[in-house]
Formats: C-alpha cells, structure tokens, sequence
C-alpha cells in the first residue's frame, strides 16, 4: 500500500492576487486562504476566471500583483515545478505513448527513482485509484472513468501537499460522473492532501467540497461551506448561481430587525435583508422552490400570493409545478405523495416563510 | 475504390482512377523500367564495330563529295566550256571537298592542271562506282562485329562492377555528407520547429511561418547564388571580416570559403531547411500544450520534457523530415556545382549529372542513378526503422 504518511496537505493563501491580461482583469484583487487538508471547491460560470486562479496557485502563470503563499512559504516567484502542487488538467493531458504505469510515475522518473522502485510505487497508486492490473495498458485503452483516475494517481505520485484539480469530471457521463465525485473524495480523505477543485457544476461543488468559493466575472462573491452558500448566500449572483430561486422585484417599504418588506406586483413580502437596504429601495425577494409551497397549511406570517399553474414536471421524488404569478414566473416543489397533483390545477395560492426568503438589491444575478 | 465510388460518383471516381494510372504508368513506372533497363545494359562504345561503322560513313561521306564534283563539271561543260583555271566562286564545296575528304585520290579542281571537264567526270564516275560497290561489304562487317559485341553485352552488371575506385570513394562519401547535412538541418530545425509551433498566439505563428517561407519564393538558383557572393574570396562575409580587423584583404589575405566541405554544408542546409522545418512543426503542432505543461508540473527537466513527450510525439514529423533532406541533398546538383566547384571528391549526384550531359553515356549513368536511388531507400528504410515508424504514420 502507499506510503500515505508522507503525504500532507497544506493551507494555500491567496494575498491580494490579481491576473490580468492586457486590458482585461481575468482576476480582481482577491484574498482568500484554503485550509490544510481540506477539500475545496471553486464554484463559477465558463469564463469567471476559475482556471487562471488555479494556474497562478500551480505556478503556471504569474499573478500580475500580489502573492501566493503555500504553507506559508511565498511561492510567488518559483516555478510550477518547484511548487509542492500538482495540477489536474482540464483535458488530463495523460502521455499517450506511454503505459499507465510510465504515466503515473512520470514525475518519480523525473526526480531520477529507479525503474524498479518506480514501478512498485506507481503499481501501488494505481490499487489506490482501483486500477490494479491495468498499468501495463496505453491510456487509450482505458475508459473515461478509468483515464481519469490515472491522471489522480499521476499527480499523487509526486505526493503533492496541494492538488489542483481543474474540471476534471466535465468529459464524463452523468453516472460516471457521480461515482468518481466519490471516489475523489475518498482519495482526498485517504491522503489528507488539500485538493483545490474547480467546476462549474454546483451540484459537483455541493456535494464534494468541505468550503466552496463561489466566484463570478474575476471575483470570490461568497467562501463558506456548502449549506451556508445553499441556504444563506450572501449576493444575488451567489443565490441565483447555486440552485433555482423564485425572484420578485419590487421597491421597500420598510426595514425592521433583520427582515425588509417589500412590495411587489404579487403582494407585499417580508424577506431576510441580505443588503442593508433602505425604505424607497428597488429590491429583488428570492425564495427557493423547495420552500415555497401551497398556501393550506402555511403559518399566519406567511408570505401569500396567488398564481397560475401552467405546468407540471414530475421530478421523481417531487413534482415541480411552474407558476405564472403576473410578471413573474415562479415555481414550488412538492413531495410526489398520492394524490399530491391533484389540487395543483387552475389558480392556486402558494405560500413562503420571510426567513426562507432573502432580500438583495436587484441586478447581478446569474443568466438563466 | 469502393469508397471512392462512394464519396465522389461513379464518373469522377473513374477519372481520378483513370489520371493516377496515367500518372503510374508515364511518370513512375516507365521511367523507373526504362532506367533500370538501361542501367542493366553494357552498351560497347568503342568496339571494332564502332570504328568500323566510322569507316562506313567515311565511305558513304566521300560518294557525296564525288557526286558534287561532278556536278561542278557539269556546270562547266553546260556553260560553254570556258576554261576553268580557278574553281567556280559559285561553288563554295570545291575548297572544302578538297579539305575534307583526305582520302581522295583524284586531284581536286582547285589543285588540277587543265583535264577537260569530261575527261574528268568520266573519271570521277569510275570512282564513285568502285566506292559503292565497296559499301555493302563494309556494312555487312559492321553487322558482324555488333553481332558479336550484341552477344557479349545485353544484360550485365558490368555497368555497376566497371566503376572507379575513385567514383566508390565519392559515392560513399556522398552517403556520409547527406547523412551529415539531415543531422545538421535536423538539430537547427527541431528548436526553431518547436518555437513556431509552441508561439502563443496564431497571428505571431502565422508570421514565423511566413518569414521561413519567404527566401523560398526565390528561385532555388538564385537563393544558393547569393551564398556565392556572400562566400566568394571578395565576397561579403571577407569583407566584413576585412571590415572588423580580422583578415586584411588589402594584403592580399583571403580566406577562401567557397570549395570547402563546410560551405557545401552549410548552403544545403539552408536550402532545404524547409523540408525539415515543416513537417516537424506540423507534427509539433499537435502536441497539445496541456502535456508539455503536465510534464512541467511533474517535476521534468526541459531536456526531458523534449525526450520523453515531444520527441516521441514529433517522431513520424522528424523521419518525414529527415527522409526528404537526405533525398533532396542527395540529387542536388547546383549546390556542390555552385557552391564547391573544383571541389574533390565530387557529389554522386554530379557524376551522374556528368555521364548523362557530358560523356552522354546514359546507360552508365543509369546505373549511377539506380544505385544512389538504392542508397535512398535504404537510408529511408533505415530512418523508418530507427524511429520505429511505420509507412502509416508517415502517412498521417
Ligand atoms: N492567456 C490569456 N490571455 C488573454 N485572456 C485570457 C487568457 N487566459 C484566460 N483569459 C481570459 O480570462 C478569463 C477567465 O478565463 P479562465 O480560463 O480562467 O476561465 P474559467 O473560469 O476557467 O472558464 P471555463 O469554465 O470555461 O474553463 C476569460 O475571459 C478568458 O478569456
Ligand atoms: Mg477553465
């Protein structure tokens, strides 16, 4: 089995790092630490710059101002391959011409182990990734799946205290995709090194990750774990980015303990105040499917309105039934119970707490 | 076929079919047979044949020049028998019947007395009858020695074991200076291949690439012509070194660059840099940066970089390139010719050149050419072999 002791992770810090190219910002001037040992996801949409902060963290690109810390040593000015890290690529850019096992040991062959202890050690990451057997074959003979854990034990053969992991599951199926969402889990509990992993998929980042960075347009909008980013993010484009949402804009009226009420073409809603606004404000009310529901059994505080069903998607587990409510288009989970279709036809009157719902300043939200 | 059938119908399938057989049979195979056939045949040149055949026509040459003379004697009778002291300015032949024909017996009228112009062509008649009759026995011997020469020619190796120690020794060392020039263009092209193709950004690419191709728009001549004057012993490159100190041509210092190995080179290299250059570049240019980068990440030094993923990414690129170089140095004629005249030995491909042009000796030369072709398949052979590349690849 592998040497896992020697592996450590390491705490990555970002100090007011920024990455332009020309004209264009790719990164705004960005703090951000990330724990030893943790497993921590970058979270935004194609083109938000998740890529270029990954390669300034491998030492593939130099941040155009401030500083990369790993460890707590600077290691701005070295070069990626004098960094404690290993990178993922996006396309894994496996060796083609090489077997499995001349792959994984690739980085050893570089620091000049000999032949037979290279093969021992790269035989023993492949039983790590579950590819025992299979060193001898080219990575062309391999499946998805099976290339992708390659490229895992490749990094890992150099016992990183940092791996970078750049969308690596984006070429696999659904199912596939899944499975080695825990497979890599697994291998980052086992090691104990600090995976830093970019997607673009929130469910990926949801599930994995000990702490997400949500980031949009060259910019960390929100760092916290998964069920804080879920259930109180903290920007619109945060709550619109990471799961659906129900949106209603329409002007304060007032402000009072936390909570703001807001009027809107649907009704006055009372919501969670996420930006400090102030009465005569525009603002956007967002509230989550899942928590909306029909009106029967609502509490007296309940936030009301009415809408009409245009249409229903069965889920599965739940049906989703899509509303119009005048100029807004809203939508509400329902268990998938007997009979639970039944009363969602015509108008309805659906209903949500004020602290399920949060208050921002419209506009920066996510497309879609 | 089928396929071809498939994408482009039956009538444009059966043209294109048509034009490649066309082209196998008038540019390839027909060539290829009539060379080798030539090669393979001892072509006696001057056998007793021959030199009888000489005699033949000198023969044949003196009937002609009889008939001329009576003719002039016919023109002075017809004119009123003037007396005919000096030869007939209107028969510019005179003088020089008398000049080429050594052989003959009877006195030119330029030369003679004063024989009455009918004595003479009753005279010039008997001549001209004994030559005749004495043609059919010489060519009857002519056919009798070629017969027998036919016999000991047809096919022989005699073309390939006839030849000099001296042409060995140039057709050996031909072999090591093509092998010298594709490892020359080899190393300088691999570096400037894998710039261009590792250049960020199409536009600058795009510019490297036209800046390489650019000297080429100039006639292959001309290009290696302006190496002459660079080398030449008044050329630029003395006069720069004159300039900075070095040499003093003044006194009468040169150093003498042309007709020198390295010149020869060092012109060839840069003639045919191209054939290297681009299909390294293409193969380069495929390799996906992510696993130059990936490599980079894993610790790798550069040199191992280029061993262990560029190199064996770029391998049917460098044979391809390799194969061509050593083909093109091999048949060049106009850089040794014009970049190392005098030079001794010569390149192969300039005795063939020679045989051919100049002793116009084609079946030798033939010879020549098949063996340096051999030589070329052999080194082809050898490259695909040492690349572990097969005919494939080469292809992609
Ligand atoms: N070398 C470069 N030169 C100029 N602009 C660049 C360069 N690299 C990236 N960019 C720009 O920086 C921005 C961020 O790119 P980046 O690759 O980090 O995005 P990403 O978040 O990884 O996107 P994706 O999810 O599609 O991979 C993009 O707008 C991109 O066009
Ligand atoms: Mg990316």
């Amino acid at each position: 089995m592998l040497d896992q002791a020697r592996m450590q992770g390491r705490e990555v810090a970002l100090d007011g790092l920024s990455m332009r190219f020309g004209d264009f910002t790719a990164v705004h001037p960005t703090d951000l630490t990330i724990r030893a040992g943790e497993f921590f996801s970058i979270l935004g949409p194609s083109g938000c710059g998740k890529t270029t902060v990954l390669r300034a963290i491998s030492g593939f690109a130099a941040p155009s101002a401030g500083r990369v810390l790993i460890g707590g040593d600077d290691v701005t000015a070295l070069g990626p391959n004098r960094r404690p890290t290993a990178l993922i690529f996006q396309s894994l850019a496996l060796f083609p011409l090489m077997t499995v096992w001349e792959n994984v040991a690739f980085g050893l062959e570089a620091r000049g182990m000999a032949r037979a202890e290279r093969r021992r050690r790269a035989d023993a990451l492949l039983e790590l990734v579950a590819l025992e057997g299979q060193g001898d074959k080219r990575p062309a003979q391999l499946s998805g799946g099976q290339r992708q854990r390659v490229a895992v034990a490749r990094a890992l053969a150099v016992e990183p205290a940092v791996l970078l992991l750049d969308e690596p599951l984006s070429a696999l199926d659904l199912k596939l995709r899944q499975h080695m969402r825990a497979e890599l889990k697994a291998i980052q509990r086992r090691t104990g090194v600090t995976f830093v992993y970019i997607t673009h998929d929130q469910g990926e980042a949801l599930t994995m990750s000990d702490r997400i960075a949500v980031m949009n347009a060259g910019r960390i909008e929100q760092v916290d774990a998964a069920n804080v980013i879920y259930d109180r993010p903290e920007t619109p484009f945060v709550a619109t980015f990471v799961g659906e949402q129900n949106v209603f804009e329409g002007r304060v009226e007032s402000v009072a303990e936390g909570f703001a009420a807001v009027a809107t073409p649907q009704g006055r809603f009372r919501a969670i105040d996420r930006a400090g606004l102030a009465p005569g404000e525009a603002a956007a009310v967002m509230v989550r499917p899942e928590r909306t529901a029909p009106a029967a059994n609502a509490p007296s505080d309940a936030n009301r309105f009415t809408a009409r069903v245009e249409r229903i998607d069965m889920e599965g587990p739940y049906l989703i039934a899509h509303l119009r409510a005048g100029d807004a288009a809203a939508a509400l989970h329902v268990p998938n119970l007997a009979g639970a279709a039944a009363g969602l036809t015509g108008a309805v009157e659906a209903a949500f707490r004020p602290e399920d719902a949060a208050a921002f300043r419209p506009g920066g939200r996510a497309r879609g | 076929m089928a396929e071809l059938v498939r994408a482009y119908g039956r009538g444009l399938a059966a043209v294109f079919a048509g034009l490649t057989a066309v082209w196998l049979v008038l540019m390839v195979a027909l060539p290829m047979a009539n060379m080798t056939k030539r090669a393979f045949t001892l072509e006696i040149r001057d056998g007793p044949s021959a030199q009888m055949r000489v005699e033949l026509e000198r023969a044949r040459q003196q009937i002609a020049v009889i008939d001329f003379d009576i003719a002039a004697a016919e023109t002075e009778i017809a004119r009123g028998s003037a007396p005919a002291a000096a030869p007939s300015p209107s028969d510019p032949f005179a003088g020089l019947t008398g000049r080429a024909s050594p052989g003959m017996a009877a006195p030119s009228p330029g030369g003679g007395g004063a024989e009455p112009p009918e004595a003479r062509i009753e005279r010039l008649r008997a001549e001209r009858a004994e030559a005749v009759a004495a043609i059919p026995a010489m060519a009857a011997e002519v056919e009798r020695l070629r017969a027998g020469e036919d016999a000991r020619a047809g096919l022989s190796v005699e073309n390939f074991t006839t030849m000099s120690p001296l042409h060995w020794r140039v057709f050996g060392l031909t072999f090591l200076y093509c092998v010298a020039v594709t490892t020359i263009a080899l190393v300088v092209c691999y570096p400037v291949a894998y710039a261009v193709a590792q250049a960020q950004g199409t536009g600058r690419a795009g510019l490297l690439l036209l800046g390489l191709v650019v000297p080429y728009a100039i006639n292959e001549l001309l290009r290696i012509f302006a190496w002459t004057m660079i080398l030449a012993n008044n050329g630029i490159l003395n006069g720069a070194l004159d300039a900075l100190g070095v040499i003093d041509l003044e006194g009468g210092e040169t150093i003498r660059w042309l007709a020198s190995n390295g010149s020869v080179f060092a012109v060839m290299v840069y003639a045919y840099v191209l054939f290297m250059v681009f299909p390294i570049y293409n193969a380069i240019e495929t390799l996906e940066r992510a696993q130059i980068e990936a490599a980079r990440d894993l610790g790798a030094s550069v040199w191992r970089i280029h061993r262990r993923v560029v190199i064996p990414h770029a391998k049917p690129g460098i044979a391809v390139g390799c194969i061509m170089t050593f083909m093109l140095s091999a048949g060049s004629i106009s850089v040794p010719g014009l970049v190392g005249p005098g030079l001794h030995p010569d390149w192969f491909s300039q005795i063939i050149y020679r045989n051919f042009f100049e002793a116009a000796n084609w079946n030798v030369g033939s010879a020549r050419a098949l063996m340096l072709l051999i030589l070329s398949t052999a080194f082809i052979i050898g490259v695909m072999r040492a690349f572990g590349v097969g005919v494939k690849e080469i292809a992609k």
